[in-house]
């Protein structure tokens, strides 16, 4: 099989670790494991993961903690196996407690901590290699950081292909609505009113997102597009901080795609990397390629292709209907807002009573709510079932729910004259959503 | 570009992202550092300040002397007479209050002003039980809200023979000092929340000209929309029973005893009206005009209109218009949820305001 230098790899597993240290100690220090997985009483489940709950105040916290020890573990490379395994597990377990927290890049880095599982990013410059002198290599099978490669081109080239669409394109919406929020910027703030900087940003944004790739990947022209790479994302990080650490998470990511010999130059500036006992390193690699590996890197490359092309098979208006719309690499895409009005009836639809959403959700999860069908209607069920309780026989849930997209005037969004709680959750489309009505301003 | 120095400016560009990682405060609600200039938000944001939300506690502090001057003169003499002369100044006060209940931010949210001076109903028996102990702590949070503020002086001035408490009670004496410390405790939080906006509060304010949570802009648009679902919740729709299957629960009207909740919800519409508007200097109706949404912005004040018009025609008392005239109060409840579903959905949209600190990468 055919190998290159491990180097890559080590400066992902050091950076991604740290990054993903610093990050949770950042989502902790703002209080957001308890606004987010404490305070709220009702969490919007996956489907099929309604088992995944939260763990209490102390629990959640302990959880954190032994998910932010485990980054740091696998940053230094020690104990890197069970580290990595435990990172991805909690990690992922905590992003699947609620939908209204999805962001694409928890997805991003629960799919690199999978994959991470299965590479031998520990085998140089780790306290696994110190401590186990004979586990060190030199090289590495080439497929290890050609997932890795591979990874970011999905998010890449999907990211850019979900741009394609006329709001986009030819209305520079949500960009045009965006834009002017930034006007207090020195120096750029004053253009922030135009159209033509809502169009340069669209469209570069778009070709930036669709060829990215195809230039980190020619050795010729790696070193300019890494310079793209970093204004690109310093650029998002200062006109949308509200993105968190996406930016910061793609910059370091995008190292991945520089040569052994470029990491391990930067490694050796790093302490101990030049005096690590190279006597010992073994350069070949006995360990098998097992058919296995190829028959789920093959599996695992499709399912990464076919996951964001699922929503051709729903019809309607995607960014309206957002059926297939996450797992998919889809940022940054859509300025929509909703109010959503829920009537609890009961069996004979004599009595009523009109919900308060601040009742049951947090503003963030009723934000996120009145604009996705799944979440309305995971929400209405939960309402029947908390009206049950309070005494309402057989209790009947309908919404009147409005919601405005990229700058279109707010328009009904469901049939209100539907009971939601009849009304199965599952991956089929939802024809109680209403079509989305032709877009005035 | 040899491969070492492009390693070595690889890495200083990564120390440089990295030292911006860890020092950008920019989603720090705290941070309002007039980095850049908008003189457009900048001007509007002064006309809330100078024009509206200043003069509107200077109001209300203003009308509550008058009111206090009233009430004592009922207290030192009590009786039928001196209790009706409270009414007017009463009255007066609590429209006053309307209009400095939607900047509900800033000073007023850190003095928690409008869950001490405006939470209804209030909490008869336990005020009650307070005024027969003598006993009670307005400073608790949550707990107190509805032991004080204008809803309890609506109780104890204005419920039936509240006179008769105030002369030939056991517990006059105690009664007349709890109403003395409700009015106190207003004064105090209302004078602090002006204070901290003369001394330093402007300044923070009129420099932060960012949409997200805890900016200006922000927080005015989305106290807009609290406003609006405060109007159709407790102030028309719960007394109405929207949440009690259509059962009337009168009392839980604002100002139920002194019989002026319709009042007060008018004048609470048109303060908002003003807050969009932005009065007679710029607002965030000028901001959408500026962000080329002028029909959004028409249909806006159209709404508001409207809604305000719905209100006004439900027969006074409100009270007895829930049972008496529902048709009238059905009409209101639906014209404000329009209007409710304009300033949260479109018009937000249209300011990119946020309304929580939490990462997104766009909805």
């Amino acid at each position: 099989m055919t190998v290159t230098r491990i180097a890559p790899l080590v400066t992902f597993r050091i950076t991604f670790g740290l990054l993903m240290f610093f990050s949770l100690l950042r989502f902790w220090w703002r209080g957001w494991v308890t606004s987010v997985y404490v305070e709220p009483k009702f969490h919007f489940t996956y489907m099929g993961f309604d088992w995944v709950q939260p763990l209490g105040n102390t629990g959640m916290h302990l959880l954190f903690l032994v998910i932010t020890l485990a980054a740091l573990l696998v940053a230094l490379g020690w104990f890197y196996r069970v580290a990595i395994v435990v990172f991805f597990l909690g990690f992922t377990y905590v992003e699947l407690i609620d939908v209204t927290t999805y962001l694409n890049h928890y997805y991003f880095i629960s799919l690199v901590a999978f994959i991470m599982i299965w590479l031998p990013a520990n085998r140089d410059y780790s306290i696994d290699a110190w401590r186990r002198p004979e586990i060190r290599r030199e090289e590495t099978p080439r497929w290890t950081i050609g997932i890795l490669r591979f990874q970011m081109a999905i998010v890449y080239v999907f990211a850019g292909l979900a741009k394609l669409n006329s709001d986009w394109l030819l209305r520079a919406e949500p960009m045009k609505t965006w834009l002017p929020a930034r006007s207090h910027l020195p120096v750029v703030g004053q253009f922030m009113y135009e159209e033509w900087v809502a169009y340069l940003f669209s469209w570069f944004g778009a070709a930036y997102d669709l060829f990215i790739v195809f230039f980190l990947l020619n050795k010729k022209s790696r070193p300019i597009a890494y310079g793209f790479v970093l204004i690109f994302h310093i650029a998002t990080a200062v006109f949308f901080p509200g993105i968190g650490m996406f930016p910061y998470v793609m910059i370091v990511s995008s190292l991945i795609f520089f040569s052994g010999e470029f990491h391990e130059k930067l490694l050796s500036y790093l302490p101990f990397y030049k005096n690590r006992l190279l006597s010992q390193l073994q350069t070949s690699y006995n360990y098998r390629y097992p058919r296995f590996i190829t028959a789920a890197i093959i599996i695992y490359a499709f399912a990464q292709v076919l996951i964001p092309l699922r929503f051709l098979l729903y019809p309607g208006h995607l960014f309206w209907n957002e059926e297939g719309y996450r797992f998919s690499w889809r940022v940054m895409l859509m300025e929509k807002s909703g109010a959503a009005y829920f009537t609890v009836k009961d069996k004979s639809g004599q009595e009523f009573y009109t919900v308060n959403n601040k009742e049951f959700l947090t503003p963030l999860q009723e934000k996120m709510m009145s604009t996705q069908p799944d979440m309305i209607l995971k929400y209405a069920h939960y309402l029947a079932a908390e009206y049950a309780k309070k005494g309402i026989t057989e209790p009947k849930v309908y919404g009147e729910v409005y919601v405005s997209l990229n700058g279109s005037r707010s328009a009904l969004f469901i049939d209100s004259t539907v009971n939601l709680a009849a009304q199965k959750q599952g991956w089929g489309h939802y024809a109680w959503v209403l079509q989305k009505e032709t877009s005035k301003n | 570009m040899t491969n070492k120095r492009f390693v070595l400016s690889t890495m200083l560009m990564l120390t440089v992202v990295l030292f911006f990682a860890c020092s950008k405060s920019d989603d720090d609600p705290n941070d309002n550092n007039p980095s850049g200039t908008d003189e457009f938000k900048k001007g509007m944001l002064v006309n809330y300040a100078d024009n509206i939300i200043i003069p509107g506690y200077t109001d209300f502090i203003a009308k509550m002397d008058l009111l206090e001057a009233a009430v004592n003169a009922f207290l030192d003499n009590p009786s039928a007479a001196t209790r009706d002369a409270v009414k007017a100044p009463f009255k007066t006060a609590y429209l006053a209050f309307e209009n400095v209940s939607m900047p509900y931010f800033g000073p007023a949210a850190a003095l928690q002003l409008n869950s001490y001076v405006n939470t209804f109903p209030p909490a008869t028996s336990k005020i009650e039980a307070g005024v027969a102990s003598g006993t009670y702590n307005f400073t608790q949070p949550g707990i107190s809200d509805s032991l004080q503020g204008l809803p309890a002086l609506d109780y104890l001035l204005f419920s039936d023979n509240a006179v008769e408490k105030f002369t030939t009670d056991t517990h006059a004496a105690n009664r007349k000092k709890y109403v003395r410390d409700v009015m106190d405790r207003i004064a105090t939080l209302s004078g602090n929340a002006l204070s901290q906006w003369n001394s330093s509060y402007r300044t923070t304010f009129v420099n932060s000209l960012k949409t997200d949570v805890g900016s200006s802009i922000g927080s005015i648009v989305n106290q807009l929309a609290f406003e609006m679902d405060a109007l159709k919740g407790p102030r028309i729709g719960y007394p109405f029973g929207k949440q009690s299957n259509g059962i009337v629960f009168a009392d839980k009207a604002e100002a139920y005893f002194s019989g002026i909740s319709g009042d007060l919800a008018v004048a609470n519409l048109t303060a908002l009206k003003n807050y969009y508007t932005g009065a007679s200097g710029d607002g965030i109706a000028d901001y959408l005009v500026l962000l080329k949404k002028e029909q959004l912005n028409t249909d806006v004040l159209a709404q508001f209109d409207i809604a305000i018009n719905a209100l006004k025609a439900i027969p006074a008392p409100l009270s007895a218009a829930f049972t008496g005239s529902p048709a009238t109060v059905e009409e209101a409840y639906k014209q404000i949820q329009k209007l409710l579903t304009l300033l949260k959905t479109d018009v937000a949209s249209a300011t990119g305001v946020q309304i929580t600190y939490m990462d997104n990468d766009g909805d």
